[in-house]
């Protein structure tokens, strides 16, 4: 019974203008996205394996000298630009590209400060004068467009039917009203899926054939995620759409207020909350952060010249080795604490605006796409592991010297002799699924609390229902 | 008769229920963003203000000429809450220095914002109205003629001996009336809340009523789509889809459309790198005739010992994304060493030689780097924006940023001023004869007053250039609505009942 009320609704929707204007729209879309994605992707990996091959080769050629590799550091390290950037571009744009380990700051008489890891705060963005609209990535067709599209699919299921008097033609039948709402929501679920399902075959037809792009298994399992993703929250907007078609008798209301929920879910309260949240965590001011930056680094300079500045003899290497680990070290610890306080401005402001399926959705394709903030997040912790492995690297290696005094950051401290280059640790900037799978758990199961409210809200009122 | 008729339409919308959720929805929307987004301006003003303060101190800092770093700033607009445009995304602070041109391209961010929120954060009034007036317009236009011809009440009303230009006057004018009411409204409230926390001039009214009045032919402009999908379809049904994917093609999926026109990345690679290596070959040309002096000076053979007694730093490059020339002389040393005392007459000769030839190669260089600058960056933007305005959307928003001053040309002032300032201080250091003093390199006789450097100050363009600026987009605006408006009437005039 459930299928005949449901093939119902499917001829009624295939054969609307909605159905058609909804095909093309999602096709230019996602074909548009294709096209931007093969022109763009392969500029940017060059981009990414010049810079890297570089910073490599910068690293090796400081390999004539153990010295040389305490001291200078591992130089810029590199974000890995993602397969999947097209599914889901979040903040790429506003994000730094890199972190840096180099040596370029004041020391004091005749001591060469060592790296530390720096956490670049200006982005790729800011001379960026073109208008401001430039997202067009599976997370914004589904996101904003698709959902767009389920609620114009069901916004007069139930009222048109009402109105129209059809509706007591079928209940008049000896149907239980809970399978016409379930023929109901499949029928306009199909529909909705149709054009979305040809759209993206059409755009990663258009990827995975192109020399350009390779996809790998990875890469696929993500989508194959995704599009479940798209599914859940095509499924949420359908069982919006019947719980206010249901709930209000008169399809012209019903829209109205589809659209203004649509409205506010979709694209307000996913920016005006995330402002608001930012608000309750807000990171000292710049300026101040540079200025307190500042004033450590002087006083440990002072306290060294109190110490020592008087002397003309120059006082012992471990004091020496003491001192630029200890400053290095502190700067660094500072420079995280703050980064760690933006995160946490980031996170607040991400956490708020969990109340919209939008913007779980928006999070959700980032995470598995391997872009935005979390895998930026995840950079980050890759850097600093990748940090540790590199100071653990020089600190063996200087243990292994026979000559060497075990002081690391001190020329005259340590081992001078040349490291074979291939032994140095590489920078790999790796993402792992089941990382993004557990950070991404919380919103799938929000957004499944979502659908089975919105659900057994459609059903209440349908039941409800007088005909 | 018409009075008739409008009455019947002004009745008919408003005890409608869209209107009162309309305009609670706007309402709720503009006064939260406001609060929000005042909160955001005043934070910034504060990172505006200490900046303005460091950077002051730190030029007094300075003792010498040579590492003087003056340090402007670039105030928010309060305006930029109605339509943030540029203001906050552009760099608000930039150096002043002889030897090199600021332009919007080598700015930076005083108190940069936090990354991971930049996000979020750019929804202002004008894109709430973006939205919000676009749908309504839709809304209440969709059935105006279809829905009478369904229900059958056209016939009744045209059996009357009214002309049909006249029932779409009316129409529009009841209808219009009845979509002001929300837009004049939160507007209000907006500008309540504003006025508390903001001081606003007479002429940033002017700028807001300007902004008002674009907003009134972007919203009409809707309505007129609408009221033709109404005109030209049968059936509500048909007129709703119709008017539905009509908007979320042109709000929604055209803007974004236009990422794809984007020129390809390695023509400007290879523009660029001509352009880098013929102001490369200037600063070449430089770095010869100052090598020249110094050995004509006699210095060159112990350049050594004479760039070391003045702890001469001096370097030229062109950077390689910006196309920017720097050209730097600093003298590292505040006070120097009385053995080295023999060697401040051939400083002081040094950089009265040098500094100025260090300006002209600069300006020298600016002229084919502004050439570059506008082919590479600013024509690009500029297609996209003219593509943009196929949509209403893009000339509204434009039109607004224009009025607000936050368009790329209200940016671009603030380093046109910054250019004239620089030009000032360089006056300001012939006037007294600072490269041939001993204070460009040594403060031990006496430390620079700073106190007569004159003062950069930036006012934003005044009311008639925003105007000017803006005047186009909005008769863009107005003439659309002529014409289909016309278009309107011919296709109802034609049609059948």
């Amino acid at each position: 019974m459930i299928w005949h009320i449901t093939k119902r609704e499917l001829y009624d929707n295939l054969n609307s203008l909605r159905f058609a204007l909804a095909t093309v729209l999602l096709l230019a879309l996602m074909l548009t996205n294709a096209i931007i994605h093969l022109r763009e992707h392969p500029a940017r990996t060059q981009a990414y394996h010049d810079v890297t091959a570089e910073s490599v080769k910068k690293l090796e050629a400081r390999s004539n000298s153990l010295y040389r590799l305490a001291a200078e550091g591992p130089g810029d390290l590199h974000k890995t630009p993602s397969l999947l950037r097209f599914c889901a571009e979040g903040d790429e744009a506003f994000l730094p590209t890199h972190a840096g380990g180099s040596n370029f700051f004041p020391g004091i008489a005749n001591v060469r400060p060592i790296w530390r890891m720096i956490y670049p705060q200006e982005t790729p963005h800011l001379f960026n004068i073109r208008p401001d609209f430039t997202t067009l990535d599976w997370a914004f067709i589904v996101g904003y467009v698709l959902s767009f599209i389920g609620i114009l699919f069901t916004f007069d299921s139930i009222s048109g039917e009402l109105e129209r008097g059809t509706l007591r033609l079928t209940l008049a039948n000896p149907i239980p009203r809970h399978i016409v709402l379930v023929g109901k929501f499949l029928g306009a679920f199909i529909s909705v899926n149709i054009p979305f399902a040809v759209a993206v075959l059409m755009n990663l037809l258009l990827i995975s054939t192109s020399d350009a792009v390779q996809l790998n298994a990875e890469a696929w399992g993500r989508l194959g995620i995704l599009y479940g993703i798209v599914v859940l929250y095509a499924c949420l907007f359908i069982a919006l759409g019947l719980l206010i078609s249901a709930a209000v008798r008169e399809s012209g209301v019903s829209l109205v207020v589809l659209l203004l929920i649509w409205v506010s879910f979709v694209i307000f309260i996913p920016n005006t909350l995330a402002s608001i949240g930012s608000r309750t965590s807000v990171p000292i001011a710049y300026m101040e952060f540079w200025t307190q930056r500042m004033q450590l680094a002087d006083e440990a300079r002072e306290t060294y010249r109190d110490k020592y500045g008087d002397s003309q003899t120059p006082p012992p290497v471990h004091i020496l080795g003491e001192y630029v680990t200890t400053e290095a070290e502190e700067y660094e610890r500072f420079n995280e604490a703050y980064l760690k306080q933006q995160v946490e401005q980031g996170k607040r402001a991400r956490a708020i605006t969990r109340i919209s399926p939008t913007a779980i959705v928006q999070r959700l394709f980032e995470s598995f796409a391997g872009t935005g903030f979390e895998r930026h997040l995840q950079f980050i912790e890759n850097v600093q592991r990748y940090a540790r492995e590199y100071r653990e690297f020089v600190v063996d290696t200087d243990r292994a010297d026979p000559e060497s005094l075990h002081v690391i950051g001190i020329q005259e401290g340590m081992s001078q002799k040349p490291v074979s280059p291939e032994a140095i640790p590489k920078f790999k900037d790796t993402l792992s699924l089941s990382r993004d799978f557990n950070a991404a758990v919380m919103d799938l199961f929000l957004l499944v609390l979502f659908l089975v409210v919105l659900l057994a809200g459609a059903f209440l009122a349908f039941v409800r229902i007088e005909v | 008769m018409l009075k008739t008729l409008i009455r019947r339409e002004l009745l008919n919308n408003f005890m409608t229920f869209r209107f009162a959720a309309v305009l609670l929805i706007t309402l709720l929307l503009v006064v939260a963003n406001t609060v929000v987004l005042i909160q955001d301006y005043e934070q910034r003003l504060e990172s505006y203000n200490d900046a303005v303060r460091t950077h002051y101190q730190e030029l007094r800092a300075a003792k010498t000429y040579s590492t003087m770093a003056i340090l402007v700033d670039r105030a928010p607009n309060p305006l930029s809450i109605f339509n943030v445009g540029l203001d906050k995304r552009l760099g608000n602070l930039v150096g002043i220095y002889h030897g090199f041109m600021p332009t919007l391209w080598n700015a930076e961010m005083h108190g940069t914002d936090n990354p991971f929120i930049a996000f979020f954060s750019s929804i202002d009034i004008v894109f709430v109205f973006e939205v919000i007036l676009s749908l309504m317009g839709l809304i209440f236009a969709y059935d105006a003629i279809a829905g009478e011809r369904e229900r059958g009440t056209l016939r009744l009303v045209l059996a009357q001996p009214v002309r049909r230009v006249h029932i779409l006057v009316a129409k529009y004018i009841s209808a219009m009336a009845c979509l002001l009411v929300p837009l004049i409204l939160s507007l209000l409230f907006a500008l309540l809340l504003l006025t508390r926390s903001i001081p606003l001039s007479t002429a940033d009214f002017l700028r807001i009523a300007g902004i008002v009045f674009t907003s009134f032919a972007y919203l009409s402009l809707f309505y007129l789509i609408g009221l033709l999908i109404s005109v030209a379809t049968r059936r509500t049904g048909t007129a709703l889809m119709l008017a539905m994917f009509v908007w979320g093609f042109l709000i929604l999926v055209y803007p974004n459309l236009i990422r794809a026109t984007v020129n390809p990345g390695g023509d400007i690679q290879a523009r660029t790198k001509i352009v880098e290596n013929r102001i490369q070959q200037i600063l070449d040309e430089y770095e010869r005739e100052r090598q020249k002096f110094l050995e004509k000076e006699g210095i060159a053979g112990e350049a050594s010992e004479f760039s070391k007694a003045l702890g001469l730093h001096s370097y030229a490059f062109v950077h390689p994304v910006t196309l920017m020339s720097y050209v730097e002389n600093i003298s590292l040393i505040s006070e120097i060493h009385p053995e080295f005392e023999k060697y401040v007459p051939s400083g002081k000769r040094y950089y009265d030689f040098v500094e100025p030839l260090a300006m002209r190669t600069v300006e020298k260089t600016w002229h084919i780097r502004k050439q570059a600058l506008d082919e590479i960056y600013v024509r690009q933007a500029a297609t996209d924006r003219v593509l943009l305005k196929l949509s209403p959307v893009g000339v509204y928003d434009s039109a607004t940023q224009a009025w607000a001053g936050t368009d790329l040309e209200g940016v671009r002032d603030f380093f046109h001023a910054a250019r004239r300032y620089r030009k000032a201080v360089i006056d300001y250091l012939y006037a007294k004869e600072a490269f041939s003093s001993r204070e460009w390199f040594i403060a031990d006789k006496a430390a620079v007053d700073w106190s007569t450097l004159p003062q950069f100050t930036f006012e934003r363009s005044n009311v008639g250039t925003n105007a000017k600026r803006a005047l186009p987009d909005l008769f863009l605006l107005l003439i659309s609505n002529l014409v289909l408006f016309m278009a309107i009437v011919l296709i109802f005039i034609k049609s059948e009942v």
